[in-house]
């Protein structure tokens, strides 16, 4: 079965790949993982790629053939263990990052043969158990985190009441399923999930440069798991519907919001698994930025982005996609001090969340452990921001911050326009103000959550604090839990309109404990926001057969993020209630 | 012509036969490999102001004489095996000039700066190779990646420096080597090669300007290649 799937994988440059090794050695140090386990020889990327070579060589070669052992091609028919182990190094022990390409002497293209590997593991069904929920979903609901359709229009409905609050206007409201706009926006269903502002931040630079522009109701995704599976089918699909809504819509261009591999699949790769002959104008939204800013569109004041910065190239879009002058040029536009980072641009080390990696929680471990070059570069350059354009790149680097203590944090290029943005508008004020109006606003600004009940539910105490204070500030009233059980019990009897749960706690944990809210027709409708230190668990809890939690967010966490999280989640359960 | 005896003229003779049979056996896999289909990039070019699919597969193709272009070839330890690279190639260069003046115009490999030059090249390329073996076989990394055939194609490249090295001393008269066993040996030994090398990893050199200009083109598409550094 995997013999007759290689066959149909297998054109001139992959077997040129596949028959160019000369097992030098070279490849060795290019690859993080081995930087990581320099003594688990396994993570050298020759020998990633020789358990495809082997295959190849068993039915394509015609030495393989006759004389097996003498080439190394004596490993079919494979067992289940086999395959398993398999699934660990084409899974676990790379992220295609394709590092290891540039340093071979021969041009073999070890990524590109890993991923082919992924596609044969995933063609029988061997797979890390998140790559199948996710290729799932996206194959089922047209994005890769099973967001609902009302969910994606409800979040860009908040998104633009949320920006029609911060201007005093509605001029800039999101404009959804226009026809014949001049860009069609499309984005990570991430930042639906876990970080709408970008799209806010991403509408204002819209409206700010007049731009003529839409998001699509269907299509939207340009993430693609294909990639990151090897199945080209489904990443043909994934993009086949983007392009096929821009047609629809008449735009004259998709504009891909800062993902790496978003915008590598859908720019790129997409447009041949899909066979288009014409291909949709397409640009990442860096380039959309800095073309407003050098066409004078948009005005942008970089100080006030102050702090050290460094960029992080995202492999995808550096090494899979030439890009990487452009984001460093507009970074330098909107911020005042950037240093760079060594090794950069298409040499650049991976941030370790690429290649699908951020849903395969087995690995997480290993992942972080493979990250310490990564962080190495980054407590070099003394940054307290690390600036990338990829979703990926953002969750791998906030993890490593984390596991390796650095003092920063990560942004995306749409946070800093955003930020510098000059807004020449001035607010407009209501024709008709009622006495009382302004007072009755800045208390409902100042304090979103007046009235409402959260239960705070962590084992640690600061952090138990930490929530508190900045529930109570935004007006709610705080009860607090510090286990599982506890937090059960004080659900049932306390009913709250909002629960904070963390994850990971002694006793019942949160998941455990997640499931039995959900679960008792008692506490099964209270929402709940995850607050945790683990956002590798995320696919953890999600695996669970009750409904998601309303809201995930990784510690540390920001405050306003916080508050508008529990905002937005109370309001929308007062909505359904209605 | 040179006058040769019996038993050199068939060395000869194999040699040229070996010789043939290899380029038949190349032809029939240049047509294998070019049975397959080449994929062909339908997206735009990646970075106007950067992509070059033409400079991209220049650029990669001579990769090998710019070792300042990869970092497993910039940083000094990965310089050195460049460097050993470099010695052991030009050892190859002389050992095929020598199998095939050898049986033409001997004369010329007697010309002395042409035969020392030829007897550094082949005494280095055979240190270099004795170097690998002992890299491939001590090294727990090489030996995990290599096969019986990446073991035996080393030794017995090893084996055919050394033996051009002594060949080419016969030839030049020197080192006491006095016997044309030696040169019939060595084409023999190299007759051997052009017929195994088409089936072994030595048929790498074959492969390269292929797999070369394909990912050059792919990255010079793309807008990576030639590599930019900052």
């Amino acid at each position: 079965m995997m013999e007759e799937q290689l066959a149909k994988k297998l054109n001139r440059q992959v077997v040129g790949s596949l028959v160019g090794c000369v097992h030098c050695g070279m490849c060795d140090e290019s690859c993080h993982y081995v930087l990581a386990f320099p003594d688990d020889h396994k993570m050298t990327p020759s020998y990633k790629a020789d358990q495809l070579r082997k295959l190849f060589k068993a039915n394509h070669d015609w030495t393989g053939k006759t004389f097996p052992w003498w080439v190394g091609a004596d490993k079919v028919p494979l067992t289940d263990d086999d395959l398993e182990t398999l699934k660990d190094i084409a899974f676990g022990t790379c992220t295609n990052c394709r590092r290891c390409t540039l340093s071979c002497p021969m041009g073999v293209d070890t990524a590109t043969l890993n991923r082919i590997m992924r596609g044969l593991l995933a063609h029988v069904g061997v797979m890390p158990e998140g790559v199948r929920v996710v290729s799932k979903d996206q194959w089922e609901l047209g994005n890769q985190m099973g967001v609902l359709k009302e969910d994606y229009l409800d979040t860009l409905e908040w998104m633009s009441e949320e920006l029609e609050e911060d201007l005093g206007h509605d001029e800039a409201t999101i404009p959804v399923e226009k026809k014949g706009a001049n860009v069609m926006y499309c984005i990570n269903p991430r930042e639906v999930k876990y970080d709408p502002r970008t799209i806010k931040e991403a509408a204002l630079i819209f409206w700010a440069a007049g731009e003529d522009w839409t998001m699509p109701e269907e299509g939207w995704d340009n993430t693609n798991f294909g990639l990151f599976s090897g199945d080209d089918q489904l990443g043909g699909a994934c993009a086949k519907r983007e392009y096929e809504k821009a047609r629809e819509l008449g735009v004259d261009k998709i504009v891909i919001s800062e993902c790496g591999h978003g915008f590598r699949s859908t720019r790129f790769e997409g447009v041949n698994w899909a066979a288009e002959t014409e291909p949709v104008p397409m640009e990442t939204s860096v380039q959309t930025m800095l073309d407003y800013i050098k066409e004078g569109k948009i005005k942008v004041d970089p100080t006030k982005n102050p702090e050290r910065m460094t960029f992080h190239d995202s492999c995808n879009n550096a090494r899979s996609g030439g890009f990487f002058e452009e984001p460093r040029e507009l970074l330098k536009l909107v911020s005042m001090d950037f240093q760079e980072m060594y090794p950069n641009r298409a040499e650049n080390y991976c941030c370790t969340g690429g290649g699908g990696a951020m849903s395969m929680s087995e690995y997480t471990p290993r992942r972080l452990e493979s990250a310490k070059i990564k962080a190495d570069q980054i407590r070099a350059t003394g940054a307290k921001v690390v600036v990338t354009s990829c979703h990926n790149c953002v969750d791998g680097l906030n993890d490593l911050i984390k596991h390796y203590k650095l003092d920063c944090e990560v942004k995306q290029l749409v946070n800093l326009v955003a930020n510098a943005l000059i807004i020449e508008e001035p607010e407009k004020i209501p024709d008709e103000l009622k006495p009382g109006d302004l007072e009755v606003k800045k208390v409902a600004e100042k304090e979103p959550l007046a009235g409402r009940k959260i239960l705070v539910v962590d084992d640690e105490e600061d952090v138990r604090a930490f929530l508190t204070m900045v529930f109570e500030d935004a007006g709610a009233e705080v009860e607090t839990a510090t286990d599982g059980d506890e937090a059960l019990a004080k659900a049932r009897e306390y009913q709250p309109d909002l629960i904070s749960l963390d994850l990971s706690m002694p006793g019942k944990d949160g998941v455990e404990a997640f499931v039995e809210l959900r679960s008792d027709p008692a506490t099964e409708e209270i929402p709940v926001c995850v607050v945790t230190g683990h956002p590798e668990f995320r696919q953890v809890i999600y695996d669970r057969p009750v409904p998601p939690p309303e809201g995930y967010l990784g510690k540390p966490v920001d405050e306003d993020k916080l508050v508008a999280y529990a905002h937005h989640i109370v309001e929308h359960r007062k909505e359904k209630a209605n | 012509m040179h006058e040769v005896s019996t038993a050199l003229h068939t060395a000869e003779v194999v040699h040229w036969i070996s010789l043939v049979v290899m380029a038949i056996v190349y032809t029939l896999k240049i047509r294998w490999l070019t049975s397959f289909t080449l994929a062909k990039d339908r997206s735009m070019p990646g970075n106007p102001t950067q992509s070059d699919k033409k400079r991209g597969a220049r650029y990669s193709l001579f990769n090998v004489a710019m070792p300042w272009s990869m970092e497993s070839t910039r940083k000094p330890k990965g310089f050195i095996f460049y460097l050993s690279f470099v010695i052991f190639h030009l050892g190859v260069v002389a050992g095929i000039t020598l199998a095939f003046v050898s049986t033409i115009a001997p004369d010329f490999l007697r010309i002395p700066v042409v035969g020392w030059t030829m007897i550094v090249f082949l005494v280095a390329a055979f240190i270099v190779a004795l170097y690998r073996i002992g890299r491939r076989v001590l090294r727990p990394l090489m030996k995990l990646i290599s096969t019986p055939d990446d073991y035996f194609s080393l030794v017995m490249l090893t084996i055919w420096f050394g033996l051009g090295a002594c060949t080419q001393a016969y030839l030049m008269g020197i080192w006491g080597m006095t016997s044309e066993n030696l040169l019939i040996a060595y084409l023999y030994l190299t007759s051997f090669f052009l017929l195994y090398v088409p089936f072994s990893k030595i048929s790498h050199y074959l492969y390269y300007p292929f797999t070369r200009t394909y990912i050059g083109r792919a990255l010079g598409q793309r807008g990576s290649y030639p590599v930019v550094r900052g």
